[in-house]
């Protein structure tokens, strides 16, 4: 279903090397590095104003960092687009919902293949031929998408009307329709109940298995980090913290200072 | 091989093969997969069920062993079934949302060696009680999803056992043997187990001959003149013996279409696009499709909620007259004729129920309100009365005799005999061989003329001969002053009302009776929502004294028709109180099929019982729930007692 990926499992899929971004006098991220390998779960924790989702979105090509470089598959940039970013396989969620709220499940997810369409705007227009050929082939992927992630009773629902842990679902199922390698998490638990938090964690685990999907993720749950994650870096202020195993963070002194608060 | 009675083969093997035969490219199964209807015909079931039977047999399934089945409804579990019986084993369907220790308990206690189960979800649940199943060897699963990294060693795909099946089917002598294996199959065999779901204590496990089955099944056909144009949606659980009966031993007989939902979530949905033309729902769907129509209705425009309830009124007043063939007037003909074309027909699209032409309820008590809507909106919805021990049916209201508060005169080759403390018996070409490995509850469970005790009261009305069911017959209690109390009788009165989801009458050898209410979250919370009412849990919904007033005056109602009724006067409702929890199964309060269990509730919420007869306006409880996810906390709360008012007995009066 992937493209031939040019990295193999275990190698540094994205490498982010001394990030700054300011935006004017704030530091928003200073001096940032660290690698994601290929195959894993890698978590980005700090406490709030650390910089993560700042982080994401630097990844993403959403900012532009003013120094440091991030290379991709072995591509080094400095200005990179989202749409750029989405064509060459990082796909994200947002830390606040972000779907077409009176379009259907279903029309969301779809709207997470346009980058794999081959046909022109009239192609789909007519939808006929070709362009309905080709469309067939899509809802496929997104169907099995929807029976991935168990939405199927949601799938003509408008997603406006939906609670929104669903809601978070089919956002992740959009973000899977793009087939990414890298799958950018911003916060995917935040506000959901126990069991919809167990219920994701294992969607999680298996997009990760299954489709052998490479994430970062940025969570505040620690026993969701703790569990799930391969490899945790920690900002705080901007700035690394610590980086490694989940066991090797949770005993860091600096990490249990940074979130616990210390006397000075 | 003995004849049987209408039908053309002893065993569902032979059903099956001979479906293959005679109408080989008929659609026989359907499921929703990746939003798409896939269907198998007859004939390609036939291929996919040998193949898996051989694929079965090379893991070592033999002749008269036990094979379990876990999971909702899906074809491959439904071929589970025949595979397992095309060799001789029995199928032993378990509910699929049964709670790890119920599972480990029919499991062992039906010595099973293979399971068959849906997905990733049932493996690790099998998994989690390996050690108290010794005997199990082999699991077989539908769904891969999640199981890639599993140890396979005794773990399979049913995809892969059907594809090794298939292949060694090629050599001739394996296709012979598999014919032979088929055609020693007799009508006398156990053809499945059911387990009982349990309402009076542990579970039983109910044996059933494929004659038998067969029998019983080939006999309704006949009654509902189904054939093999039919279609029906298979949502009931596979372990309840409705489905068993309904989908497949009916859809074996007469060769009908048998629908799988795409997920247990879309059943409404998919019942709209497939559009079943024989329908089973107990009284509760019924009655929780009505609520959500009538919340909708509230929300509607002012137009169409006049247009709704005028011709629903004129429904009312010629519906039922029309679908019994009585005579009604012109005009009414016609006004019923726009309102079906305005009102009823849509409705009836929404719901899925268009091309219906039997529905059947049973399982409880269902509301003469909520059963003549369905009526007069021209479903022909009917009664049924039965249970496991029967293969189901052991009376049915045939077309045109349909009341409300009976469950009709007995099916066609079925005995019944009402025995001197008000028992129901019958005999039945479908009753069961005995329970599994408990031959001295089977001997309790019969009469000495080999009759079955159903354990219902009832009797037989004069008049139109059908049966009436009051209730359980050990439950009919008596008060302290001797007036006759039926628990169900009452709670079934209060449960008609849409704000009342359960209830729970406590009387016998009492004073007086006493009531414990469960509200309908939705249409209550409804009610909330279009009176600005604040509240965050069911705890505290229930506890709102503005839902109080509503329930006491629905108490009221009930009170005042059991006041009308001879008899029943006694049974009025003196005391109640809301529950400060919805009863649920996983804390062990109702049954898998739903059912209240009165002792053990009646142990559990002691304080609010001694509260309801000590003369105190509040009561105080602490329990235990459990959560879906099988943790436990605590519920505690303080619950008002409100009195009701107890109406002079009129029927005495006017006598």
């Amino acid at each position: 279903m992937r493209a031939p990926g040019t990295v193999a499992a275990g190698e540094t899929l994205l490498a982010v090397e001394n990030v700054s971004l300011r935006f004017g006098g704030v530091k928003a991220i200073t001096d940032v590095s660290f690698d994601i390998r290929k195959g894993e779960i890698r978590a980005i924790i700090g406490p709030n104003g650390a910089g993560k989702t700042s982080m994401l979105n630097c990844i993403n090509g959403f900012y532009y960092p003013q120094e440091g470089r991030i290379t991709f598959k072995g591509e080094t940039r400095r200005r990179m687009r989202p749409y750029v970013a989405a064509s060459q396989g990082i796909a994200r969620t947002f830390q606040n919902v972000a779907l077409f709220k009176g379009m259907s499940t279903l029309d969301n997810i779809m709207a997470g293949r346009t980058l794999k369409m081959n046909r022109g705007f009239f192609w789909q227009l007519l939808r006929y031929g070709p362009a309905m050929a080709e469309e067939i082939e899509h809802r496929k992927v997104v169907e099995e998408i929807i029976d991935f992630l168990q939405i199927e009773h949601i799938r003509k629902v408008p997603v406006g009307k939906l609670p929104y842990g669903l809601q978070k679902r089919v956002e992740l199922a959009r973000a899977l329709a793009m087939e990414p390698e890298l799958l950018l998490l911003d916060e995917p638990m935040a506000g959901m109940n126990l069991e919809e938090k167990e219920d994701m964690c294992r969607f999680i685990l298996d997009v990760n298995q299954q489709y052998g999907t490479t994430i970062a993720l940025i969570e505040h749950d620690m026993g969701v980090v703790m569990d799930l994650s391969d490899r945790v870096v920690v900002l705080e202020y901007g700035r690394k913290i610590a980086d490694g195993t989940p066991e090797a963070v949770k005993r860091d002194q600096r990490v249990i200072d940074a979130y616990l608060g210390v006397a000075h | 091989m003995s004849p049987v009675r209408g039908a053309v083969a002893d065993t569902f093997p032979k059903l099956l093969m001979h479906h293959a035969r005679a109408r080989g490219d008929r659609p026989a199964m359907r499921h929703k997969d990746l939003g798409i209807w896939q269907s198998w015909t007859w004939a390609e079931v036939a291929e996919a069920v040998r193949a898996y039977a051989v694929g079965l047999s090379r893991l070592g399934l033999k002749r008269g062993e036990a094979i379990a089945i876990v999971g909702a409804n899906r074809p491959r579990l439904y071929w589970t079934v025949m595979a397992a019986q095309m060799l001789g084993a029995i199928p032993v369907p378990v509910y699929a949302d049964a709670v790890a220790d119920e599972l480990a308990f029919v499991l062992s206690h039906a010595e099973v060696r293979f399971a068959a189960v849906q997905d990733q979800e049932q493996v690790d649940k099998l998994l989690s009680i390996a050690e108290r199943l010794p005997k199990l060897e082999h699991m077989v699963y539908d769904e891969p999803r999640g199981l890639r990294d599993y140890d396979h060693t005794r773990l399979h795909a049913i995809e892969e056992v059907i594809a090794e099946g298939r292949e060694a089917l090629r050599t001739a002598s394996v296709d012979t043997w598999l014919d032979g294996e088929i055609a020693a199959g007799s009508g006398d065999d156990i053809s499945i187990i059911l387990y009982t779901s349990g309402t009076t204590g542990r579970s039983k496990g109910v044996m059933l001959t494929a004659r038998g089955c067969i029998e019983a099944a080939a006999d309704t056909v006949a009654f509902d003149h189904l054939t093999d144009r039919d279609e029906v949606l298979a949502y009931l659980p596979l372990a309840w013996v409705g489905d068993h009966y309904l989908n497949y031993a009916q859809g074996l007989v007469a060769g009908f279409c048998t629908a799988c939902p795409e997920s247990a979530d879309t059943a409404q949905s998919d019942l709209r696009e497939i559009g079943p033309t024989f329908y089973f729902a107990p009284p509760r769907v019924f009655e929780s499709l009505l609520t959500r129509v009538m919340i909708r209705m509230e929300d509607a425009g002012a137009l169409k909620r006049r247009m709704f309830h005028y011709f629903i009124g004129v429904a009312r007043r010629y519906g039922e007259k029309i679908l019994n063939g009585e005579s009604v007037p012109v005009s009414g003909r016609l006004l019923y004729a726009l309102g079906n074309v305005l009102v009823y027909g849509p409705l009836k699209n929404v719901l899925g129920f268009s091309k219906i032409r039997v529905a059947y309820t049973a399982g409880e008590a269902i509301g003469p309100e909520l059963f003549s809507f369905y009526r007069s909106l021209g479903l022909n919805l009917k009664q049924l009365y039965g249970q496991t021990e029967a293969f189901l049916y052991v009376t049915a209201q045939p077309d045109g005799q349909i009341r409300a508060d009976t469950v009709g005169p007995a099916t066609p080759n079925v005995e019944i005999r009402i025995a001197e403390n008000g028992e129901v018996l019958f005999r039945s070409p479908g009753q069961f061989a005995g329970y599994f490995k408990e031959p001295e509850k089977t001997a309790e469970a019969m009469t000495e003329d080999g009759f079955v005790k159903t354990g219902d009261a009832g009797f037989f009305e004069p008049k139109s001969g059908h049966l009436k069911i009051i209730d359980r017959a050990k439950d009919v209690g008596r008060l302290a002053n001797g007036a006759l109390f039926p628990p169900k009788y009452v709670e079934n009165k209060l449960k008609f009302y849409p704000n009342i989801k359960e209830a729970v009458a406590f009387g016998d050898g009492r004073d007086y009776v006493t009531c414990f209410i469960n509200i309908d979250i939705t249409a209550v919370g409804n009610w909330a929502e279009r009176n600005n009412v604040v509240y965050a849990s069911y705890q505290e919904l229930a506890a709102i004294p503005a839902v109080y007033d509503m329930i006491a005056a629905h108490v009221d109602e009930v009170n005042r028709s059991l006041a009308a009724e001879p008899g029943m006067a006694g049974a009025q409702i003196r005391r109640f109180l809301i529950l400060p929890k919805e009863l649920d199964a996983d804390d062990g309060e109702l049954t898998r099929t739903q059912k209240v269990r009165r002792g053990f509730i009646s142990e559990r919420y002691q304080p609010l019982i001694d509260g309801l007869y000590d003369g105190s306006q509040e009561a105080s409880i602490a329990v235990e729930v459990t959560f879906e996810d099988g943790r436990k906390g605590n519920i505690s709360g303080t619950v008002a007692i409100r009195d009701a008012k107890i109406h002079p007995a009129s029927a005495e009066i006017a006598a």
